[in-house]
């Protein structure tokens, strides 16, 4: 279990993670979403005291992680895949911080087989893509067979496989018991392996719920209904006061403001054929990009052609 | 402590740098010391004074090349981002501090006193064969080997204190060249100004540390006690400056 209360950062006069408030229940995956530069990172170097926040605590098991004898095996974390020394190989990057907890170096062996890097494990990390760099900090973070994880975009720079491979493994650790949260901007995925999310937006909590909760809450929901008689259903809809939208010569329509037992009452009562009458839910991604609309920093531009260059 | 220190000498070791710095730092000495008692031997001015002045001299290149180690033992862990887990792995930043300052002055101080052994031993056999005579009970062998070990042990501490501070490679370097030929010459000229006192610039740090490899005692400046002391504790204050400030800020 973390629990973060008050947490608070600046960076001179920019606050960047303002009295954030949440926790992280143990046994499944905590998805930690905020759009960029919303303090995630900030967040979690100042859980792990790396960053000294200004104000607030951040306890593991209701322990401050500065009092933890041996945070390795308590508290698993990757950060940045780019932490390391690109002269040094990958078993000897494991092996110091191995050392430093008192692990042994057949647990190296063990992880680097575990991420799959034991055939470079000699190699100098220099030479490493993003995602072996990736592997090799997941092997870091799960070194000391922790009951907290604490990840940063682990899937950032993997590969399909490697994507399926750490989903499979955050799943089966959150299984196990442990708390795991996870930071990431591949919303699919985080739809896929958390069950809770914690949103924040320019420092401050937005949201902490289920992903279910979250979705029902801000994404859009509407009705799809399929129907060889489109036009007649949409004028009794429309006259109705319901909000309908349809493509000019198509059987669908997609139905807003309203549940789909009324569109199919009034169907039925109109004796108008239907061939597909499905509620619609939007994706994480939409309920995200709706509760974070007015916490986005960087705001990106529209996607229309410019003038010639 | 005990599982610190393997930690940090894992680091040490495990850095090519390292041991590029390693190399020329023994070789450097090594080479000099040996070549000139073996190619100077046969003039009849070579004495035991002379073989102690060939052998120990040198190891101010080692000594400033273990500066150098101190100081990339921190600024490396800042530039390539491995602070943070360091840091995530042992919370106690004075721990991981102190681990890895008794590492490198260590190192540089054992790396030191076995290349003073071998100049030392090897040395006088090659003087001896080219019939000098040799005898370095004549000269303050122990002392001078002795101060030479200090003083590279503490030049290490003192590049590792710069490391703290400055948290750049390049600056820290730049500054502990720089600090013997411009800082402590501009600083000490103007001090001798002021007291109208020729050993006041003895007392700058750096300078009283050479006292540590002197083989005459000139009767200015502190002894070689005195400046190992001195020097010693400018080291720790300079470090313990550089503790805090590694302590308090983020990482």
């Amino acid at each position: 279990m973390i629990v973060v209360d008050g947490l608070t950062k600046r960076f001179g006069s920019k606050v960047a993670v303002d009295h954030l408030t949440f926790s992280v229940r143990s046994g499944v995956v905590t998805g930690f979403l905020g759009p960029n530069a919303s303090g995630k990172s900030t967040t979690m170097r100042c859980m792990l005291g790396l960053d000294r926040p200004n104000g607030g605590t951040a306890l593991f098991d209701g322990k401050p992680y500065r009092t933890l004898t041996r945070p390795l095996s308590e508290v698993g974390s990757l950060l940045d895949a780019g932490y390391l020394h690109p002269a040094r190989s990958a078993r000897n990057h494991l092996r110091w911080l191995a050392a430093s907890n008192g692990f042994s170096r057949r647990r190296v062996d063990e992880v680097l087989e575990l991420v799959g890097l034991s055939s470079v494990a000699g190699t100098r990390v220099r030479g490493f893509s993003l995602g072996m760099r990736q592997r090799l900090g997941i092997a870091a973070a799960l070194l000391g067979n922790p009951h907290t994880l604490l990840l940063d975009e682990p899937a950032n720079g993997l590969d399909p496989e490697g994507i399926r491979w750490i989903r499979d493994v955050l799943s089966h650790i959150a299984g196990q018991g442990a708390t795991v949260l996870v930071s990431s901007h591949q919303l699919s995925e985080i739809a896929l392996i958390a069950s809770d999310l914690v949103v924040i937006g320019q420092g401050k909590l937005i949201e902490q719920s289920t992903v279910a909760d979250f979705v029902e809450r801000y994404a859009e929901r509407w009705v799809r209904v399929r129907t060889p008689q489109a036009a007649r259903l949409a004028e009794l809809l429309t006259t109705a006061g319901i909000d309908v939208e349809r493509q000019p010569d198509s059987a669908l329509l997609d139905v807003r403001g309203t549940s789909s037992e009324q569109v199919g009452e009034l169907a039925a009562e109109h004796g108008v054929v239907l061939h597909e009458l499905s509620p619609q839910t939007g994706s994480l991604e939409d309920a995200f990009l709706s509760a974070t609309a007015d916490a986005v920093v960087h705001r990106s531009g529209s996607p229309v052609q410019g003038s010639e260059p | 402590m005990i599982r610190l220190l393997r930690a940090e000498w894992i680091k040490l070791r495990t850095v090519t740098m390292n041991w590029v710095l390693a190399i020329v730092a023994i070789a450097f000495p090594l080479l000099v010391g040996l070549l000139t008692c073996y190619f100077e031997a046969d003039d009849p001015d070579f004495s035991s004074y002379s073989l102690l002045e060939a052998t120990t001299g040198p190891s101010f290149v080692l000594a400033l090349l273990g500066g150098v180690v101190g100081i990339a033992s921190i600024t490396g862990e800042y530039g390539f981002g491995t602070i943070r887990p360091t840091f995530a792995a042992t919370p106690s930043r004075v721990r991981v501090v102190l681990a890895k300052g008794i590492v490198a002055v260590t190192s540089v101080a054992v790396v030191q006193a076995l290349v003073l052994a071998i100049n030392l031993t090897v040395g006088p056999a090659l003087a001896r064969g080219q019939g000098a005579e040799i005898d370095l009970d004549q000269v303050p062998t122990g002392a001078v080997a002795a101060g030479a070990v200090v003083f590279a042990a503490m030049l290490t501490l003192f590049g590792y204190a710069l490391g703290m501070i400055m948290r750049s490679t390049p600056v820290a370097v730049t500054v502990l060249i720089l600090w013997p030929l411009l800082a402590e010459g501009l600083i000490g000229g103007l001090l001798t100004l002021i007291t109208d006192n020729d050993a006041t610039a003895e007392w700058m740090p750096l300078r009283a540390a050479f006292n540590l490899l002197a083989i005459d005692d000139f009767g200015i400046g502190p002894s070689r006690v005195q400046a190992g002391l001195y020097f010693t504790g400018f080291s720790l204050t300079l470090a313990a400056i550089g503790a805090w400030r590694v302590a308090r800020t983020d990482a």
